[in-house]
């Protein structure tokens, strides 16, 4: 079963993302922050991540680049969500590495959607 | 009025030589017919033959020396009563000499008085002038340094000022000139109604205004005390005209849809939760399509968030203090912050437009650069415009690594002071709708940070800035006659005329020559505007024949990519408004602008004509010739291109204005009755 990590400061989204991610047959690991994301991504390797770009201290965007400068996590999938949704935004995670992104509100059903498409491209 | 004095040089010897050749042969003839007659022999026959000549040559040696002592003494005197009229301090090469030698102290004394004279009223203006300059440099001063545009024009609606605040902003605009009508540089129909209509007090009038693709906001006074003179003040209105107009609108009218989304979701989860207990098949039908409801409410009202961010996004790029820059300013104004002596910015890539808030976005980069500096003392850094999807990307690249976003996010919160209230870096990446980001090269030496802002979609480089404007103003037309009397009576001093002149590809304009360049100054109140120019090469679409060059310099490769002559001719006839034109040779220069679109029926003043009028027993109307006998010069370089010749055409008939007055021609109509008559006469000696 694929592992996915959620990182988001909101519980709400988290709760909301850790039932549908369960419900699409995945298992689920969360953080609150950016320095928990990095401590989980070692701990519990996840096969993709949902992380959210405004997050308390570390950014989302700062996780993204250290997560990319490793070369353990340099292929990670990762999904980048943001409320704020400008293109450049858009531009700069895709920039940094992110392979999609997504804006909230989203379509629960595109999400789930684009995760399984990524984990599929990972493991043919 | 003009006619009379010395006949023709060339008429004058003539008829003395026809005179003096048919006594000789008279005499000749006589003499043989006598001779053969009376058969004298000896002294008798020296005599008769020697009486017979007497005549003939007597009129000879009469001619000889009163073209000596008399004519060419008097052409001289006419050449240098000429200048003497131009101006007293005229070189003085030929003294009176023959029998008009005693003249010679009459000519300096009148030349002395004159200059005396002169120098006396030249004095007393200038004292009296004095003062009124100390208040016109303020003034000047006050209105350069002065950002708003300005401009004052007389109850004739005739421009008598502009700042250089107005000339930048409505660069490109030929209706713009000391002398035109507002109306040319403005055609809206309400201005002139506001105009008509302003209070005497000097309150001000309000008007907004089309032009160039632009709102003009027009701000309107009378100047108080004044003979109807009004004041207008510019700005650009467009950024806030299309906000109010564009996106404040459309987000208004978002407000209702997003409320009615609201209140369907809304009601639809109250609905759910009342129905929350009851689970008969009868509300299971009902629970499901609350549930479709708030999925699709949901759905909905998330398309018409990102809609509303859209919009917010493009009310930012809208704003009012985001003007357009062109790339290479922007890095030589950055380049110079950071360090005055040296240049630490190398431009690369093609240069471009984009939207932003300069002074901010100086100050962010120059931020940014004394950071980076800590870590790359000595380091070069290269500025570099990417081109994207509506955006552009100012891209600063160096050699090292790129800077961590951890790094980035401190330096976003940094004060820059410099600025007015103080924004952070997030605030102003926030005024532009933008961020930063920094990545390292694929070639793995260099690295970027990169900020992306709106494009513009114009193209090409800025226009060169005007130099500072020798004149910028001219209160004498308010006191010219107005625009719509005759002009055939207006005096010779009010009419604003423009000087031109055309070089050619060669001399058979009939035979397919035309135009390459085309330049013209012009006079305002019997003053040459030095930089009211009008200068522009023109693609003859044909080769320029080398002889051509050989006399005015110019080649295939100087007129490459210059418009062609219909639109340089459009472009003209803009700039000549509604002056008179004036030409050396007029009738060359005429043919040469004659094109079926463009139509100047207008007068024509020709210093050609009037100078053979004014001197017709002068050899050498030439625009050389007469240069010279005015004192006029020529700057280096300046002979045989359009401007240079146009100016001095200008200059030459500055000159012949005070002896056209001094014969009574003061106004259009006696000029043009002068050259027309000059034109018959020369038609009738061809």
């Amino acid at each position: 079963m694929a592992k996915v990590l959620v990182v988001d400061d909101e519980p709400n989204i988290v709760l909301s993302l850790e039932f549908l991610m369960e419900q699409a047959g995945f298992e689920v690991v969360t953080a609150e922050d950016g320095e928990q994301a990095l401590a989980s991504v070692n701990e519990s390797q996840p096969d993709l991540l949902l992380l959210d770009i405004s997050l308390p201290g570390i950014s989302g965007f700062d996780v993204l680049e250290r997560l990319r400068s490793e070369a353990a996590t340099a292929q990670l999938p990762i999904i980048m969500l943001t409320a704020h949704g400008r293109d450049v935004e858009r531009e700069k995670g895709m920039a940094l590495g992110a392979d999609d992104y997504i804006t909230k509100p989203f379509s629960t059903q595109s999400l789930v959607e684009k995760v399984k498409a990524l984990l599929s491209e990972e493991q043919p | 009025m003009t006619r009379g004095g010395l006949p023709k040089r060339q008429r004058l010897i003539g008829l003395w030589l026809l005179l003096s050749g048919i006594s000789l042969l008279g005499g000749a003839i006589f003499a043989a017919w006598l001779d053969a007659k009376l058969a004298p022999t000896g002294v008798t026959r020296i005599a008769l033959w020697l009486g017979s000549f007497s005549g003939g040559a007597t009129i000879f040696l009469v001619g000889l020396v009163l073209e000596r002592m008399l004519f060419t003494p008097l052409r001289h005197l006419q050449v240098q009563l000429a200048r003497l009229v131009a101006t007293p301090d005229a070189r003085d090469e030929h003294p009176p000499e023959g029998w008009l030698k005693g003249l010679g102290p009459d000519l300096r004394r009148v030349r002395e008085s004159w200059r005396e004279d002169r120098n006396r009223l030249a004095t007393a203006h200038a004292d009296g002038a004095r003062s009124a300059a100390r208040i016109r440099q303020e003034l000047e001063t006050l209105l350069q340094v002065l950002e708003t545009p300005l401009l004052l024009c007389d109850h004739h609606r005739r421009l008598m000022l502009f700042n250089q605040a107005a000339e930048d902003f409505f660069a490109g605009n030929t209706g713009l000139g000391l002398g035109k009508r507002l109306e040319a540089l403005l055609p809206v129909a309400s201005l002139q109604q506001v105009l008509s209509q302003l209070p005497h007090d000097g309150s001000p009038r309000e008007l907004l205004a089309p032009c160039d693709n632009r709102w003009l906001k027009v701000i309107l006074r009378r100047v108080p005390g004044s003979d109807g003179e009004t004041l207008l003040t510019f700005s650009d209105a467009t950024a806030s005209w299309s906000s109010e107009m564009g996106v404040r609108a459309e987000l208004a009218a978002m407000l209702t849809p997003l409320r009615q989304h609201t209140a369907s979701l809304t009601s639809a989860a109250d609905a759910l939760i009342q129905l929350r207990d009851q689970n008969d098949a009868s509300t299971s039908a009902l629970r499901q399509r609350f549930e479709r409801v708030i999925h699709e409410e949901g759905i909905t009202l998330g398309d018409n968030v990102a809609k509303i961010g859209q919009l917010l996004d493009d009310m930012q790029h809208q704003g009012e203090r985001l003007t357009p820059m062109w790339s290479n300013d922007f890095w030589q104004a950055l380049d110079e912050r950071l360090d005055p002596e040296h240049r630490l910015i190398t431009p690369v890539g093609m240069p471009a437009w984009f939207k932003g808030d300069a002074p901010a976005l100086i100050a962010l980069f120059d931020s940014l650069v004394k950071h980076l500096n800590t870590h790359l003392p000595d380091n070069g850094f290269e500025g570099e415009i990417c081109l994207g999807n509506k955006r552009v990307y100012l891209d600063l690249i160096w050699r090292g690594k790129a800077i961590p976003e951890h790094e980035l996010a401190e330096w976003r919160q940094q004060p820059l002071t410099s600025l007015p209230l103080t924004p952070s870096v997030a605030d102003v990446m926030r005024q532009h709708a933008s961020d930063i980001w920094s990545l390292a090269d694929e070639d793995g030496v260099h690295s970027r940070l990169r900020l992306p802002l709106p494009a513009m979609e114009r193209v090409g480089a800025p226009r060169e800035t005007a130099p500072p404007r020798p004149e910028f103003h001219d209160f004498g037309i308010a006191d010219l006659p107005p625009p719509d009397e005759a002009l055939a009576s207006r005096t010779l001093r009010s009419l604003e005329i423009v000087a031109f002149d055309t070089e050619t590809t060669g001399l058979e304009l009939r035979r397919g020559d035309t135009v390459i360049s085309l330049g013209a100054c012009r006079v305002v109140n019997a003053r040459l505007l030095a930089s009211e120019v009008f200068d522009q090469k023109v693609d003859p679409q044909r080769p320029i024949p080398p002889a051509s060059t050989a006399i005015h310099g110019i080649t295939d490769a100087d007129v490459l990519g210059a418009p062609p002559l219909d639109i340089v001719l459009t472009r003209f006839r803009d700039y000549v408004g509604e002056a008179v034109l004036l030409a050396h040779n007029a009738a060359f220069d005429l043919l040469a602008i004659s094109h079926k679109g463009v139509a100047f029926d207008i007068p024509i003043i020709d210093t050609l004509l009037i100078s053979r009028a004014l001197d017709e027993a002068l050899d050498g109307h030439d625009l050389d010739s007469l240069a010279q006998r005015y004192d006029l010069a020529f700057p280096p370089g300046t002979r045989h291109t359009a401007l240079g010749d146009a100016r001095v055409t200008a200059e030459l008939w500055l000159a012949l204005l005070p002896r056209l007055e001094a014969r009574g021609v003061d106004t259009l109509e006696q000029l043009l009755a002068l050259q027309a008559n000059a034109f018959d006469r020369q038609d009738a000696s061809a």
